[in-house]
């Protein structure tokens, strides 16, 4: 159909002499990803660094300067025995504010996951922006998780390992120190911090998609987070096979450690409960262990031996949520911007 | 180097008024044998309309054979148009016309009335004639790179 | 046969199971190289039709095809500006460009989006959240032409500018196709604006194709004529008729000769939409409804 006027050129227009099926590359992405979210970067680095070292001061001079004040007070014989209690003291409460921080660190992670690295590209619009310049939905959400799980995993392994070799280091020599199994020092001593805030960056990130409303998703992941760390606390006495342990009615129930049952154990080697008595001493008690022809106390627990197989399978447990909502976070992706109309266009083929 | 003024508001179809102007360039002398024309992309962004329309006012005028299009190098005046070049005698014999009636107390419209009368009693009434659209592909890409 | 730059075929789009269709039944053609309007009145759909295009979003049946292939395929050769114009608040317009450069490596074009930038006597150094409704466009439109696309989609690009910022940019908008045989397909409710700039036409109304084809070939196809009150129109198609006293004015698709006693007049751009906004019963014409009408 062309005009006898119409000159020999070509019918299309050549495109742009540039590669059509480039893109962004691994190093882009990252310089990409940074310069979006430089503020959280700092923020991440001078909270890795200064909790860092917090830790630091406290597994160094903190622990020693309470450990000899200890030490001076088990072998003082004035009266008044003069200790440096402002070093146990110091001690004491570095010691719950680094912890606390520790584990406050997966929430921060969720939050920003929810509330800044998702939820508020959608709300704004400038994911849109991205899937239009050169990188794919599932590229940008891939970037957008991978690069944080890098940070998130190296801050916070570091920051765990710190806090355990620091509580090590204490134990033993401070009386006051909490023990092994106690909730703050168990969790910030272990694996678990890690991939909580991994689940939390993984849970943020899906429901910032979902919601697409930035606050929503932020107070969504806190959520989210708070219970998978709830779930998993309530789980952890039956992620290993306990040890039991068993002691005389005299000696009563002994053994330190996450308990998870006791009881009474009959002649026969029955366990049953304990009758309502505890380490009951009463007639009554005595009248009611004597029925069930009681020999001794029994106590499933988990001693000092099964803190990192605990940790591991507590960690465990939360990467596999964490896997399985990275895969809900990209199929809701696919499905919303990439994927082909079902039914009538399939059918076709 | 002619520059396009496109009139949204005139009525005369776009690319008529292209052709219109470049048609006045010649008259005027202002377009000479062998000038270039503006790239359809000098004059889109300049006007912000339309390349096609730019392509089909110069094919209009290469059928007229005004112009001529040379594959990669552009659109070329042919010919020029008409005796009335800028210092033509014919020019200044108007201008001191002009002089003469402005200074009688004509204002702009009496004098444009008066001279659209004298032109249509000298030249036959032509109205402008839409021509058929034949775009295609092929033309609306030629001339407008280099 | 001239290469498709936009095809949809049964396309339509519905958000959430129980709401209403936002676009449905959309069947059109759209051949490389135009530059395409698409008109409608707020709410018509013609977003939708973009973020379809632009492979941001998931058809709910039909297909769009874009450059000849899946929308999510062509992503690196289309260039897409939404309507709000969103970009990261936080950077400077000299950021804003390198993100561009770092998401479209062996595409970026700098001199362009820098070109463009500088045409509104903007600081580089400006934070995005500092500048106008207008500047942002222009950034917009950068990032935009920055990665050399071969279709641009355009929502609504000239509502929040300026007569000249308007003007200047639409110019380096056709500069783009005069050069590079770029398509542009860009929405907006202002007919006006586009009559000089557009050769190819889309009327969305209420989720539907109305319109579809070359501009010039549609405004041939109709005709507003003026004839007495009881003349029989038939075998005409009646877009809009509307009495005045004894006198009808109608817009029509000619199915044929027009009697010679018929004051006929061509309509214009606005006329021919506006006509058609206004008789949403009125039958489509678009490239497949037309050869069932004209099977000539």
């Amino acid at each position: 159909m062309s005009a006898p006027t119409a000159p020999a050129a070509p019918t299309t227009p050549p495109a742009p002499e540039a590669p059509t099926t480039a893109t962004a590359s691994a190093p882009h992405l990252v310089k990409w990803l940074t310069r979006l979210h430089r503020p959280a970067l700092t923020v991440w680095t001078v909270l890795v660094l200064v909790l860092a070292a917090a830790l630091l001061w406290l597994w160094g001079p903190l622990t020693e300067g309470s450990a000899r004040a200890w030490e001076h007070y088990a072998t003082c014989t004035a009266d008044p025995c003069h200790y440096n209690q402002y070093a146990i003291l110091l001690y004491k409460d570095v010691y719950q504010y680094t912890t606390l921080a520790v584990l406050v660190v997966p929430f921060l992670v969720a939050a920003w996951a929810g509330g800044s690295l998702i939820g508020r590209e959608m709300e704004s619009g400038t994911a849109r922006l991205a899937w239009t310049q050169g990188i794919s939905p599932t590229r940008w959400l891939a970037a957008k998780l991978a690069v944080p799980t890098v940070l998130v995993t190296v801050g916070t392994g570091a920051l765990v390992l710190l806090h355990h070799a620091m509580w090590s280091a204490g134990d033993g020599r401070i009386d006051t120190a909490k023990p092994w199994y106690s909730f703050e020092t168990f969790y910030a001593g272990g694996t678990v911090p890690v991939a909580l805030a991994l689940a939390g960056l993984a849970a943020g990130a899906l429901i910032g998609l979902v919601q697409g409303r930035s606050l929503a998703a932020l107070g969504g992941g806190l959520g989210v987070t708070g219970l998978l760390w709830f779930g998993v606390h309530m789980a952890l006495p039956h992620l290993w096979p306990t040890t039991t342990r068993v002691t005389s009615l005299q000696d009563g129930v002994k053994g330190s450690g996450i308990g998870v049952r006791t009881g009474v154990l009959t002649a026969s080697g029955a366990r049953v409960g304990d009758q309502g008595c505890g380490r009951g001493d009463s007639p009554e008690c005595r009248a009611a262990f004597d029925r069930v022809d009681a020999v001794g106390y029994y106590t499933e627990y988990h001693p000092r031996s099964h803190f990192w197989p605990l940790q591991l399978m507590a960690s465990g447990l939360l990467l596999v949520v964490t896997a399985l909502l990275v895969l809900a976070a990209f199929r809701v992706l696919h499905r919303r911007t990439t994927a082909s109309a079902p039914a009538r266009a399939e059918a076709a083929v | 180097m002619v520059e396009y003024r496109i009139d949204r508001h005139s009525g005369v179809a776009t690319y008529v008024q292209i052709v219109q102007q470049t048609k006045q360039a010649l008259r005027l002398g202002h377009l000479e044998p062998g000038d270039r024309l503006p790239t359809a992309r000098e004059v889109v962004e300049a006007t912000a309309i339309n390349p096609n329309t730019v392509l089909k006012a110069y094919r209009e005028l290469e059928r007229e054979g005004l112009v001529e299009a040379r594959r990669g190098l552009g659109t070329f005046v042919r010919r020029s148009l008409g005796a009335a070049p800028a210092d033509s005698p014919l020019r200044g014999e108007l201008d001191a016309w002009a002089e003469r009636a402005r200074t009688s107390g004509l204002d702009r419209d009496d004098v444009a009335a008066l001279f659209t009368a004298v032109l249509e009693t000298h030249f036959a009434a032509r109205p402008a004639k839409k021509s058929q659209v034949d775009k295609t592909q092929a033309e609306k890409i030629q001339g407008d790179r280099s | 046969m001239t290469e498709t730059a936009l095809e949809a075929t049964a396309l339509g789009k519905r958000f959430g199971r129980k709401g209403g269709w936002a676009l449905r039944d959309c069947a059109f053609r759209l051949p490389a190289g135009r530059v395409c309007a698409v008109v409608g009145p707020n709410g018509a759909g013609k977003s939708t039709l973009l973020a379809l295009a632009a492979g941001l979003l998931a058809p709910t049946e039909g297909t769009v095809t874009v450059l000849g292939t899946h929308p999510g395929q062509a992503r690196p050769r289309v260039g897409f500006v939404a309507q709000d114009k969103p970009l990261y608040h936080q950077l400077s317009i000299a950021e804003m460009l390198r993100v561009g450069a770092d998401l479209n490596p062996g595409r970026w074009d700098a001199a362009t989006a820098e070109r463009i930038v500088a045409g509104g006597d903007l600081d580089p150094r400006k934070r995005i959240r500092a500048l106008s409704g207008g500047q942002r466009t222009r950034v917009a439109l950068a990032l935009a032409l920055g990665k050399r696309p071969e279709l641009l989609l355009l929502d609504e690009p000239m509502a929040d500018l300026d007569p000249l910022a308007r003007h200047e940019l639409m110019g380096v908008l056709m500069a783009q196709t005069a050069e590079y045989g770029t398509t542009i397909v860009m929405s907006s409710h202002v007919v006006a604006e586009l009559e000089d700039s557009c050769d190819h036409l889309l009327l969305v109304g209420d989720g539907r194709i109305r319109l579809s084809g070359e501009l010039d070939e549609l405004l041939a196809a109709h005709t507003r004529v003026s004839v007495p009150a009881e003349t029989d129109l038939a075998p005409h198609t009646v877009v809009e008729s509307r009495g005045t006293g004894r006198q009808v004015s109608a817009l029509i698709r000619p199915a044929g000769p027009l009697p010679g006693d018929w004051r006929t007049t061509a309509p214009s751009l606005e006329e021919l939409v506006l006509s058609h906004l206004r008789s949403p019963e009125a039958p489509a014409l678009t490239p497949a409804a037309r050869t069932e009408e004209l099977p000539a």
